[in-house]
C-alpha cells in the first residue's frame, strides 16, 4: 500500500479543515489545532486501480504575516494551497506559502483549492487573477459547504504524486 | 625414426643448421626471451594513463596491505585525516549517518562494561535486602509514608510493552507497526503521523538544533511512549508501566539493525511501505523481550511477595473465618443456657458436626429453633435432650396457664409460688379453681382475690325472678296473707339457691327489703305500717332459713311508690288491672333488693 503525505496550506480562515472534513473522518479533534498547529487525517483513495492512502496533514492557518512551520511541511509528497476567493489575501500569500514549501519539501505536485465557489456573488477575485492563478497553478474550484471538487482535487493530488513522486531536495 | 640421425649426420647444410640453433636457443632460453620481449613493451609505454591506475589502484593496494608491512598505511594516514575532517566539517550528516549503526553498540559496549560492576553489586545489595527483609521494608515504607513501590522500585517493575511503531522520520508516515496480540491495533497511520508532528512541533518550540534529538518520552497516566530516533526512522514504543533502561537499550539496538538492515528501502522511500514488512519481526522482537519482566535478579525476591501476601491473606480470612464460627457457637450455647426450661449439660463444638445434650422441659421452646435463629447450620448440631418439669417461672407460668385453660381475659402472673389472677372469668371456671385441689407444679397458692366472677345468666335470670316478686299486704295491714306467705317461701328458696351457688365462687347475697304503705293515711301511719311489712317479710324469711345477717329492712312509707311498670309484676290476675287501685295496691307490698357481695367469710383457700 502507497502512502503519501499531503499538506493542506493556506492562510487563516480559508477552509482548509473544512475541506478535509468533507472528505474523511477525523480521529483527532479540532483543539489540535490550537495546541500543536496542525491535524493529521487519513484517506484511502484508488488511483489509475492502485490503492494509495493519503496522510493529509491539516496545517493549521496562520495570519498572513506568520510562516508556518516548515517541519511540517518537511517530507511532503504533495500539497495543496487553500485560497478562500471571497479573501483577497489568501492567495497574495500564495506564492511566499510557495517558496517556504519548495525550500522544505522542494519541488512536489501542488495543487490550489479555490474554496468558497457556492458563494460567487461573494468573490473579491478578478476574472484576470483567476486566468493568472489557472496558468500558474493546477487550480480546481471547490466548496467545503455543497462537496463541489472536494473529492476532484485529492484526486487530482493522488494522481499528480504517483506520476511525478516529490523529490526532496 | 630413420629420418632424424640423417639429419644429423648432413651438418653441412647452413640453413638446416640456422634452424638448429635457433630451436637450442628456444630450448635453452625461451622463458627468459618471452619474459625480456614483454619487459621492452612495457618499457616502450612508460607512462601510466588514469584509466590504467584506476584499473591498478585497488589491486595494487590490496597486494601491499597483503603484505603485512604498513608503510601504505603510515603514507596514507595523514590524507586520509585531512579527508576525514573535511568531510565532518562540511557534511556532517553523511558521516554521523554512516557510522551511526556503529557508534551506539561501541558507546554502549564501553558504558555497559564500566556499569556492570556497580550494577550487580547494587542488585545483590538490594536483593539480600529483600530476601531477608521484604516484611521490614514494607513495614518501613508503611512507616514513613514513602509508597512501597518505591521503595522496592526496581525489582517490581512490570510493564508491557503495547506497540511499536517505525515511522518514516522525514513524512512521518508508519513503515511498520506490531501491537501486542491481546490488544487491539490503533489506528497506526494516524498515530505515527500525529507523533511525528508532536515531535515536531515540541522541537521546533524548544530547540533550534533539528538533530539534538527531539522529544524521545512522555506519559500519558499508565502510558508511556518511548521515541527512538534515527536518521531516516524512528522507533516508538507504547509502554504501560514505568519503562526500564533496558528497554531504551532495546529500542535503540532496533533501529540501528533497521538501519543497517533496511538501508536501501530507508534511502529510496517514496511511501511505499511493502519493503518495511520483514522489519516487523524485529519490532515484534521489542514487543516479546520486554513483555518478559527483565527483574533478573530480583526475581526470586520480588515473585515471593506475592505468595506471602495471599497466604496471610488466606491465614487472616481464615482465622476470621474461624474465630466467627466459635463466637457463632458460643453465642448459640449461651443462648441455650439462658433459655427457661433448658439445661444445657453437655456442649461439644466439632469442626464438621457439633453435639448438644441436656435436660429440656415440654413447654420450653425447641433448641433447634433457637440455634437457627443465631444463624447456625442446626443440620450440622445433634441434640439429645431428656424431659423434665423445670421450675423455672416463666416455664411454671406457661404451664399453669396450659393446665388451667386461662382463659383471655384472665391474666396470670406467679409471685414466689402463688399463682395470681385477676381479670373477670365465668363463675364456672372460678368455681374450678377453687375447686382445685392439685396444682400445677411450682404453684402452692391460687390467688383468685382480683378475679370477678361473670354471673352466669341462669342466675341473673333467677335473681330478676326474686327481685320481681313481691309481697302484697291488705290495706292497713301487716298480717301475712297465705299468698304472701307462699311468695316469701318462693324468694326464700330462691335466694338459698342463688347463695349457695355464689358461695362457691366466694360471693353470697345480701337482700334489702323494702316496705311501702299506700297514700290512704297519714304519713306517720303510712311509716309505721311500712316497717311493720317489712320486719315480717324479714322475721318470715328468717323462719325459712335465709341467715338474719344477709337480710336489712328499709321503711319507705308512701314516699317512694313503685311506678306504673311495676304493675306488670303484680302478678297472675291481676296484670290486666289499671286502675288507681292496682296501683295503690302494689305499693301496700314489701320488695326484694338483692346484692351480690364478695363473701368475706369465706374460707381461706383451700388446702
Amino acid at each position: 500500500m502507497i502512502q503519501k503525505k499531503v499538506c493542506m496550506i493556506g492562510v487563516f480562515g480559508a477552509g482548509k479543515t473544512s475541506l478535509v472534513q468533507q472528505y474523511v473522518h477525523s480521529k483527532f479533534s479540532e483543539k489540535y489545532h490550537s495546541t500543536v498547529g496542525v491535524k493529521i487525517d487519513r484517506k484511502s483513495v484508488e488511483v489509475e486501480a492502485e490503492p494509495m492512502t493519503l496522510v493529509l496533514w491539516d496545517v493549521a492557518g496562520k495570519e498572513a504575516d506568520e510562516d508556518i512551520p516548515a517541519s511540517y511541511v518537511r517530507g511532503s509528497h504533495g500539497v495543496i494551497f487553500v485560497v478562500d476567493l471571497t479573501r483577497r489575501e489568501t492567495w497574495e500569500e500564495l506564492p511566499a506559502l510557495a517558496g517556504l514549501v519548495q525550500s522544505a519539501a522542494g519541488a512536489i505536485p501542488t495543487v490550489v483549492a479555490l474554496n468558497k465557489a457556492d458563494i460567487p456573488e461573494q468573490w473579491v477575485i478578478s476574472a484576470d487573477e483567476e486566468q493568472h492563478l489557472s496558468a500558474q497553478w493546477t487550480t480546481i474550484q471547490t466548496s467545503a459547504k455543497t462537496g463541489q471538487g472536494v473529492e476532484d482535487i485529492f484526486q487530482t493530488i493522488a494522481r499528480a504524486m504517483l506520476k511525478k513522486p516529490g523529490i526532496p531536495e | 625414426m630413420g629420418e632424424e640421425p640423417a639429419a644429423r649426420d648432413t651438418p653441412a647444410d647452413p640453413s638446416h643448421a640456422d634452424a638448429e640453433l635457433a630451436r637450442l636457443r628456444e630450448l635453452l632460453f625461451g622463458r627468459e626471451q618471452r619474459e625480456l620481449s614483454e619487459l621492452r613493451a612495457r618499457l616502450a609505454q612508460v607512462g601510466f594513463t588514469p584509466e590504467r591506475l584506476a584499473d591498478e589502484l585497488p589491486e595494487a593496494i590490496f597486494r601491499r596491505t597483503d603484505r603485512g608491512d604498513r608503510q601504505l598505511a603510515i603514507a596514507l594516514a595523514p590524507s586520509v585525516q585531512q579527508a576525514l575532517g573535511e568531510s565532518v566539517r562540511k557534511h556532517p550528516s553523511t558521516i554521523a549517518t554512516a557510522i551511526f549503526p556503529v557508534l551506539g553498540p561501541a558507546i554502549r559496549k564501553a558504558i555497559g562494561e564500566a556499569m556492570a560492576g556497580l550494577v550487580s553489586s547494587v542488585n545483590a545489595g538490594i536483593g539480600q535486602s529483600l530476601s531477608l527483609r521484604g516484611l521490614q521494608w514494607r513495614f518501613e515504607a508503611w512507616r514513613t509514608g514513602v509508597p512501597y513501590a518505591q521503595v522496592v522500585i526496581s525489582h517490581s517493575l512490570i510493564y508491557r510493552v503495547e506497540q511499536v511503531l517505525l515511522i518514516h522520520a522525514d513524512t512521518g508516515l508508519l513503515l511498520a507497526h506490531v501491537t501486542s496480540p491481546e490488544l487491539v491495533a490503533t489506528d497506526g497511520d494516524l498515530i505515527s503521523g500525529m507523533l511525528t508532528a508532536i515531535r515536531d512541533f515540541v522541537g521546533d518550540s524548544f530547540s533550534s538544533e533539528r538533530d539534538v534529538g527531539g522529544l524521545t518520552s512522555f506519559k500519558v497516566g499508565e502510558l508511556g511512549v518511548s521515541v527512538e530516533p534515527g536518521p531516516q526512522a524512528v522507533l516508538a514504543a507504547v509502554v504501560r508501566g514505568p519503562a526500564p533502561a533496558s528497554l531504551m537499550a532495546k529500542l535503540r539496538e532496533t533501529i540501528e539493525s533497521i538501519h543497517l538492515r533496511f538501508a536501501d528501502p530507508l534511502a529510496e522511500f517514496e511511501g511505499d511501505a511493502t519493503p518495511f514488512e520483514p522489519s516487523k519481526e524485529l519490532l515484534a522482537d521489542c514487543l516479546e523481550t520486554v513483555l518478559q519482566s527483565d527483574a533478573r535478579s530480583g526475581k526470586r525476591t520480588v515473585t515471593w511477595w506475592p505468595w506471602l501476601l495471599g497466604t496471610v491473606a488466606l491465614a487472616s480470612v481464615l482465622t476470621f473465618f474461624l474465630w466467627q464460627r466459635a463466637s457463632e457457637w458460643q453465642r448459640a450455647v449461651a443462648r441455650l443456657e439462658s433459655e427457661p426450661g433448658i439445661v444445657l449439660v453437655h456442649a461439644d463444638h466439632g469442626w464438621r458436626r457439633s453435639r448438644l445434650s441436656g435436660l429440656r422441659d415440654p413447654l420450653a421452646a425447641q433448641p433447634a429453633v433457637l440455634l437457627a435463629a443465631g444463624g447456625l447450620d442446626t443440620t450440622r448440631v445433634d441434640g439429645r435432650w431428656q424431659p423434665y418439669v423445670s421450675l423455672d417461672s416463666t416455664v411454671v407460668l406457661e404451664r399453669a396457664r396450659r393446665q388451667l385453660k386461662a382463659l383471655s381475659g384472665v391474666d396470670l402472673a406467679l409471685r414466689g409460688d402463688t399463682l395470681e389472677a385477676r381479670g373477670a372469668a365465668p363463675m364456672s371456671w372460678v368455681a374450678d379453681m377453687r375447686r382445685l385441689r392439685v396444682y400445677p407444679p411450682g404453684v402452692s397458692h391460687i390467688d383468685l382475690g382480683r378475679v370477678e366472677p361473670e354471673l352466669s345468666t341462669a342466675l341473673q335470670a333467677d335473681l330478676d325472678t326474686i327481685q320481681r316478686r313481691r309481697v302484697l299486704f291488705a290495706v292497713a295491714s301487716s298480717q301475712l296473707t297465705p299468698r304472701a306467705q307462699a311468695a316469701i317461701d318462693a324468694n326464700a328458696a330462691g335466694l338459698a339457691a342463688v347463695d349457695a351457688e355464689l358461695r362457691a365462687v366466694g360471693r353470697r347475697v345480701e337482700v334489702e327489703l323494702a316496705g311501702r304503705a299506700d297514700r290512704t293515711g297519714p304519713d306517720a301511719r303510712n311509716q309505721s305500717l311500712s316497717a311493720d311489712r317489712a320486719a315480717a317479710v324479714r322475721a318470715a324469711l328468717v323462719a325459712g332459713g335465709i341467715p338474719a345477717g344477709s337480710l336489712t329492712t328499709q321503711a319507705l312509707g308512701a314516699n317512694a311508690p313503685l311506678s306504673e311498670n311495676a304493675v306488670s309484676t303484680l302478678g297472675e290476675g291481676d296484670v290486666a288491672e289499671e286502675d288507681v287501685a292496682v296501683r295503690a295496691r302494689i305499693n301496700r307490698s314489701v320488695s326484694f333488693i338483692v346484692r351480690v357481695v364478695r363473701n368475706e367469710q369465706a374460707p381461706t383457700p383451700e388446702r
